[in-house]
């Protein structure tokens, strides 16, 4: 039989993708596994109690996180969605989302580097603010040409349909473009939302190790070759997008090609 | 005369889409507008409409001056081809779509729509969603939706293009009724020889941006660029 | 609009300025002695080709792998369960995968524990460098890592739009046997389709982080690691070095990006 090879390699594929989820999980019930052991001497909950403890500092950067990625996913999807219609309407639109590529492919680490100085101008240098600030700008590109796919030939003539109707713009947007636009929205929040959660390099420039998200707590506990701690940060980091990828797959692609 | 448009111009890019548009219209008529692809038709439609500024020329309603007036304030409505139907309101949200903009009452509003769903022949449609009606059922909650709020004047264009023949006729027998019933005037563009003689009560002719209104259908019937001649020509021939 | 220009250029112009010397602490007057002895050292090519070289070999592999996958079992894939697996990577970010490497292939590391166990080696010093090593192993191996399941996504996805079943039927229908449907049907749509984006992911790449910072050695460096390495050290004329190596790295994608997407301005058309 031609295909029978095929469930072996499925099999292996899922095993593999599941390994790193089922071995953070176990690293972070673990402690004291010294080097040619195979099994922890230590396994059970005392590093999660821990965090609830609060001693690490870890539950608070789990809120800090969250509080940053949904307001970058918040503001930066609702401002991409105003500012990309002023973009789609314009007469030069290649050239403003050619400008909107620049900051989005930079690497957002680079980015933070040469901003940094201006951060430090405005007051905005190590705290939550700045760190809110600086991912916004990377996220906004992001739903800017996210968004760019929404305006077309259709919503404009839906736009032109309720004026003659007698909406006011207000109307239209409220009525009309919202309702429209609703999925694609919810979307593009849950993609911004990952950026913010899952950015490290510009947090810990704007942020110089006094914002600490969920992000640059894996990289301190990696310094301090604390695997256990930070196994534990990482599920904390890795479960989140888990159930929003759940809730959301068939929209990932969407808009990609 | 109810609808008088003067001397309108209006180009793109260097190019002359329509040129010294120049006709009137009296009230509760249809003048229906025969023309190919690209005449400068849509554009026509949209620069009465309020959609599109002309660059120069007048237009006016009920001799009111128009020319410069805010699309919704003007009391114009222009439809597509497409039927655009809001794909997240019902058939009877988005007939009452218009008077919701205007925040007439709520028993006023469910009157009004019950009413023109019986003359569209939309029985036990009301609570479906778009996808869920057929293409002449789209079109009619379309048309409901327009001719709800009352407009002065109706701009159609193309309305029934993406139907098919026999969905088609009963449509155009539909739109006849309803002009008489609720006093319509309208513009009615068509690429369809026989749809524009049947819709109009008067009949217009364009072409490369240019509108040439008829007399009288006779009239029309005698221009060889209309094609009429070479229509009749034909079915002679096979007549034998 | 301007939200997203304005920092940009202010942050270009800050490092062009701190590269000649005309802003910054060490502010004495326009000079090119940075950028002299950036050319000098060669540290600049050294780790743009470093970066290159992973961020290709990366790419290679990972878009090899996911055509293969794609190809073999996109009918399985569909299943709700697998579907959800192929997912579930996507969750993971850089710093996970760093640190998940780190764990996997380190000196005292999972392998190296099953290759005690298994009588492979005696000591932690004999087993090979995964992570930290010159080859950059760890990095390339996290990049695919993340890169395979969502190159095999895009390209299931390309493969369901651009009705690529179909048109593998019709070519069977025409004489095509399962090689050539694979290289004149399958491959080109796809490659095509996602030709912009793959070159997206390789500028990315070219700039990552997080990644590099964990698994790469002291040097070469990749561009991001090198630039904030330099732009943070206390010796002044250094980072004047870094940002001289931010300005080159922000020019080439520049470049790049507007050789990506400029030829289509054509294209546009005006409201008719």
């Amino acid at each position: 039989m031609k295909v029978s090879w095929k469930p072996y390699i499925l099999t292996l594929i899922v095993l593999l993708i599941g390994f790193p989820f089922i071995f953070m999980v176990l690293l972070s019930f673990s402690s004291s596994w010294r080097f040619p052991d195979i099994l922890p001497g230590y396994f059970g909950l005392k590093n999660w109690v821990t965090i609830l403890g609060s001693e690490t500092g870890l539950l608070q950067s789990f809120i800090i996180s969250v509080v940053i990625s949904l307001s970058v996913g918040m503001v930066s999807t609702f401002s991409g969605f105003l500012i990309s219609r002023a973009v789609f309407y314009h007469k030069r639109r290649r050239i403003l989302t050619l400008f909107a590529y620049f900051p989005y492919v930079l690497a957002p680490v680079v980015f933070g580097a040469c901003l940094s100085f201006f951060f430090l101008k405005i007051g905005l240098f190590g705290n939550v603010t700045g760190v809110i600030v600086a991912q916004f700008l990377v996220a906004f590109p992001y739903a800017l040409i996210f968004f760019g796919s929404f305006w077309n030939k259709k919503i404009k003539s839906y736009e032109d349909l309720v004026a003659t109707l007698g909406g006011t713009p207000r109307q239209t947007f409220f009525k009309v473009l919202l309702p429209l636009a609703k999925s694609m929205l919810l979307i593009c929040f849950f993609q911004t939302f990952l950026i913010s959660w899952f950015e490290y390099g510009l947090t810990s420039i704007i942020g110089v190790g006094k914002v600490q998200t969920l992000t640059i707590k894996v990289f301190l506990f990696i310094k301090e070759a604390n695997y256990y701690y930070g196994a534990l940060s990482c599920c904390l980091l890795i479960f989140p997008p888990v159930v929003l990828l759940y809730f959301n797959k068939r929209y990932v692609f969407k808009n990609l090609v | 005369m109810f609808l008088e448009v003067q001397n309108i111009v209006k180009s793109f890019n260097n190019e002359h889409v329509v040129k010294e548009l120049d006709f009137s219209l009296d009230a509760h008529k249809t003048l229906s507008i025969l023309g190919k692809s690209g005449c400068g038709k849509t554009t026509m439609l949209k620069i009465i409409a309020g959609l599109v500024e002309p660059d120069s020329g007048t237009i006016s309603l009920k001799g009111e001056n128009i020319t410069h007036m805010r699309p919704e304030k003007r009391n114009i409505v222009y439809l597509y081809q497409e039927d655009l139907l809001f794909p997240h309101l019902n058939a009877f949200e988005n007939i009452s779509f218009g008077l919701r903009l205007k925040k007439i009452p709520e028993p006023q509003i469910k009157e009004k729509v019950n009413h023109i769903i019986a003359s569209l022949e939309l029985h036990g449609q009301a609570t479906k969603m778009p996808t869920q009606l057929s293409g002449g059922q789209r079109q009619r909650v379309s048309f409901g939706r327009a001719i709800i709020t009352n407009p002065s004047l109706l701009l159609l264009d193309e309305p029934f293009g993406s139907l098919d023949a026999g969905t088609r006729q009963r449509m155009q027998s539909l739109f006849k009724k309803l002009t008489q019933e609720y006093d319509i005037t309208s513009l009615f563009v068509t690429h369809d020889l026989k749809e524009a003689v049947l819709m109009g009560d008067e009949i217009g002719y364009m072409r490369a941006g240019m509108l040439q209104v008829y007399k009288n259908k006779q009239d029309f019937i005698n221009d060889p660029d209309t094609g009429v001649q070479e229509e009749i020509e034909y079915w002679k021939s096979l007549k034998g | 609009m301007l939200i997203g220009v304005v920092p940009f250029f202010a942050a270009f112009i800050y490092a062009l300025g701190y590269s000649f010397g005309v802003m910054g602490v060490l502010n004495n007057g326009f000079t090119t002695r940075f950028w002299e002895s950036v050319f000098a050292s060669g540290e600049f090519l050294k780790s743009f080709g470093y970066s290159a070289a992973i961020a290709l070999v990366s790419l290679v592999l990972s878009i090899g792998g996911a055509l293969w996958v794609t190809l073999k079992f996109r009918r399985e894939l569909d299943k709700k369960f697998l579907s959800f697996m192929m997912y579930l990577p996507l969750a993971i970010p850089g710093v996970v995968a760093g640190f998940f490497m780190i764990q996997l292939f380190s000196k005292a590391g999972f392998f190296a524990r099953i290759a005690f166990q298994l009588g492979l080696i005696e000591k932690t010093a004999q087993f090979p460098d995964l992570v930290n090593d010159s080859l950059a192993f760890g990095i390339i191996v996290a990049f695919i890592t993340m890169l395979i399941p969502f190159f095999t996504l895009l390209f299931l996805n390309v493969y369901k739009n651009e009705r690529i079943e179909e048109l593998s039927i019709l070519a069977h229908a025409l004489g095509a046997n399962a090689n050539q449907v694979t290289r004149r049907v399958f491959l080109p749509i796809i490659l095509k389709k996602t030709g912009v984006l793959i070159a997206l992911y390789f500028i990315f790449l070219l700039g990552a982080y997080e990644v590099p910072l964990i698994l790469g050695q002291e040097s070469p460096q990749m561009l991001s690691v090198l630039i904030i390495r330099e732009t943070r050290q206390f010796d002044l004329s250094k980072i004047s070095e870094g940002y001289v190596v931010a300005v080159m790295y922000t020019l080439v994608v520049s470049i790049t990006v507007i050789l990506l997407f400029l030829p289509k301005r054509k294209k546009a058309i005006y409201e008719s």
